[in-house]
């Protein structure tokens, strides 16, 4: 995760882009500051190279976020991808900041003059197409505000609270921007640590080395985050990763497991698993033991953080580790490098490491007080925004196994009816924006051209006129799955043009991928189109999806490598689902009589 | 050329160590900025492993100026 070397790996970098002809940047990103912010390109850069990113890094110049603001293209010039700005109040408001102290009146000329700020990041907001990243101001350098205030509550940590809680208020407001907790970062590192008067006087440069490299990864973990998918599901093992001891021969009450170490280490690891779960990360177990030793703990020790229900998938068997993540991955409908294992056998790690190089190991920390930390030290769940689906996903997993359940009591055809599904198709407003992007970005096998795309493209894409970004919802009488499909329509003349079209692998086989191209077929007549295009291009792990236009009878065009369908031979909805599409805000378009019976006004 | 503290210097400047000399200074090298010359300074206690006080710092007019405040540091430059 730490770059080694972040300054050699950035110089050998940038030398070997300057090499090249042509410039070759998928990520260019800009840093300005209220104070001098130099140190951190090596750092910043040098963790997108290690992200796989060909990163361009350009500082702004010093001390002008209000001009960035106002007009960021003639202080900055044209195309980035991501602008971000760190500021500080004593940059920005020396002498109100000052005057707080002496007279705590005037604190609310300092609120005034913050919100001020916030507002011409609005302007920015709005103005700027890719991802605007800005810092919360840290506590002040200044002497005056000193920490240590004998005697009394600091107070200049008074007006501190009330500023930076104004500050998140109002940036939180803001719609796309991101914050980087700058105060909470400094609040980590030390306040000691992170400064260097010697160069703050010298070079208004506030900080040490190290304290730019933190910054630097922070900033290189958001930026990565809007791009890579993060990791979803955790692979526990139970004996001495769980609990302390061994349940099979320890015993329920000789597991080490409660509020004394070692017991709390574990109790404290597992309550971070279930932050983890809260943020739409599954958990599994993948246990050499007796079923009925392990679900003893689960159900019957009263340390236990998690609980049966918590776990999305169980493999308590005597057979291979390696044969239990294939399984869980294969439960749980997700691919091996989406998976994230830990267990306390350097065996064990060793053996799924070579046999299943897609999936992250993590071991048991030797030092056990490492072990709660493990895995908020990674970035393996670092996620942009957390969606309504992350929070309930577990649940949907449950649903999903009483599903399975009772289609085994009855035939295929039965079971279709018996679901009750529900298919809704709808023009994307903006408070799907943050679940379309995380599918667009994740999914990896039913989808026609893996397309990825930041919130802001995808935005821009749903307010373009020729454009239609479309949801798909899915519900059935088990309960509801969400937004779990995507696809971009594009009118080109009186073609339309299938540009993404993907979902999510839980909810094939039952009739949505045929509900979906229909209501597609239907969108783009809306559209003023009487064909519809589309391509297949080929990935790693989309195969399932290569004849996709084939079994909807599009034609294969040679010349364009496209598939042509006329809408006139468009598939219609089966039979067993109830289907709409939405394309305005308001009522559903017609639709074709096969799927909505038709009501008779009164 | 095997001067550790000349490669130093041109690498963070940016020029060939070539056109380096203990003379060299902020007059004489036009990349020798501030801004280089915060670098300087990180690259030097990165190094050498050692801290520069404001003192030392604004004595490093010149690369043999940085050399001594070094040797009298006890770092072998």
């Amino acid at each position: 995760m730490i770059v080694s070397e972040p300054k050699a790996v950035w110089r050998q970098y940038v030398a070997a882009q300057k090499k090249r002809e042509t410039a070759d940047f998928d990520m260019r990103v800009v840093i300005a500051g209220s104070m001098t912010v130099e140190p951190l390109e090596p750092f910043l850069g040098a963790h997108l190279v290690s992200k796989k990113f060909k990163p361009h890094v350009t500082i702004g110049p010093f001390n002008q976020l209000r001009q960035i603001c106002e007009d960021h293209r003639a202080v900055l010039g044209d195309d980035f991808h991501v602008i971000a700005l760190l500021w500080r109040l004593e940059d920005l408001f020396p002498d109100m900041l000052a005057r707080c102290l002496s007279s705590p009146e005037t604190v609310a000329d300092l609120l005034t003059e913050v919100k001020l700020f916030a507002q011409s990041l609005r302007k920015l907001r709005g103005s700027f197409g890719g991802t605007l990243i800005v810092s919360t101001p840290p506590y002040p350098s200044t002497p005056d505000y000193e920490l240590l205030d004998i005697g009394q509550a600091s107070a200049g940590m008074t007006v501190f609270n009330s500023v930076s809680q104004l500050w998140t208020q109002e940036i939180t407001r803001l719609e796309r921007v991101r914050l980087f907790d700058l105060q909470a970062l400094l609040l980590n590192v030390g306040y000691k640590q992170a400064h260097d008067s010697r160069k703050w006087l010298l070079y208004r440069q506030p900080y040490s080395e190290s304290f730019w490299h933190d910054i630097g990864q922070m900033i290189g973990r958001m930026i990565a985050a809007e791009k890579v998918s993060p990791k979803k599901c955790v692979v526990l093992d139970l004996d001495n990763t769980l609990w302390g001891g061994i349940v099979g021969e320890d015993g329920l009450d000789g597991i080490e497991l409660g509020d004394d170490f070692p017991g709390k280490a574990y109790r404290d690891f597992q309550r971070h698993l279930l932050y983890l779960k809260s943020k739409g990360v599954l958990l599994a177990v993948a246990t050499k033991n007796n079923p009925e030793d392990a679900y003893e703990v689960f159900d019957k020790h009263d340390a236990m953080i998690l609980t049966r229900k918590d776990i999305a998938a169980f493999e308590i068997h005597w057979e291979s580790k390696v044969e239990s993540i294939k399984r869980v991955a294969k439960k749980l409908n997700i691919g091996l490098d989406s998976l994230v294992f830990v267990d306390d056998n350097p065996k064990e790690i060793g053996e799924v490491t070579e046999r299943l190089p897609q999936v992250f190991c993590v071991i048991v920390p030797e030092e056990l007080a490492h072990l709660p930390g493990l895995l908020a030290q990674t970035d393996y769940f670092d996620i942009v925004e957390i969606t309504d689906e992350d929070r309930r996903r577990t649940e949907m997993m449950a649903a999903d196994n009483l599903r399975q359940q009772t289609q085994e009591t009855m035939s295929e055809e039965e079971f279709r009816k018996s679901l009750n599904l529900k298919i809704n198709v709808f023009a994307a407003q903006k408070q799907h924006l943050a679940r379309m992007t995380q599918l667009i970005n994740k999914t990896n096998q039913f989808t026609m051209t893996t397309i990825r795309r930041t919130q802001d493209d995808i935005e821009a894409l749903a307010n373009s006129k020729d454009t239609l970004v479309l949801g798909m919802d899915i519900k059935d009488k088990y309960g509801d799955y969400g937004l779990v499909g995507v696809a971009i329509l594009r009118k080109e003349n009186k073609s339309c043009l299938i540009d993404t079209l993907l979902m999510s692998c839980r909810v094939l086989g039952r009739g949505a991928e045929h509900t979906l191209i229909a209501k597609l077929a239907e969108a783009a007549r809306a559209l003023g189109c009487f064909e519809m295009r589309g391509r297949y291009i080929a990935t790693a792990k989309n195969a399932m999806v290569k004849d996709l236009y084939k079994q909807f009878n599009f034609t294969y065009s040679p010349p364009s490598d496209e598939w042509v369908l006329s809408l006139s031979e468009a598939p219609k909805t089966p039979e067993h689902i109830e289907a709409a599409l939405h394309l305005s805000d308001g009522a559903p378009s017609p639709c074709s009589s096969s799927e909505t019976p038709l009501s008779i006004a009164t | 050329m095997d001067d550790t503290l000349v490669q130093l210097f041109a690498e963070v400047l940016e020029v060939n160590p070539e056109e380096l000399n203990d003379n060299s200074s902020p007059e004489s090298v036009k990349q020798w900025d501030s801004l280089a010359a915060m670098k300087l300074v990180s690259a030097i206690e990165d190094k050498y492993n050692v801290r520069l006080s404001t003192k030392d710092i604004m004595k490093m007019s010149t690369i043999g100026r940085a050399r001594k405040t070094l040797q009298s540091k006890k770092v072998a430059v």
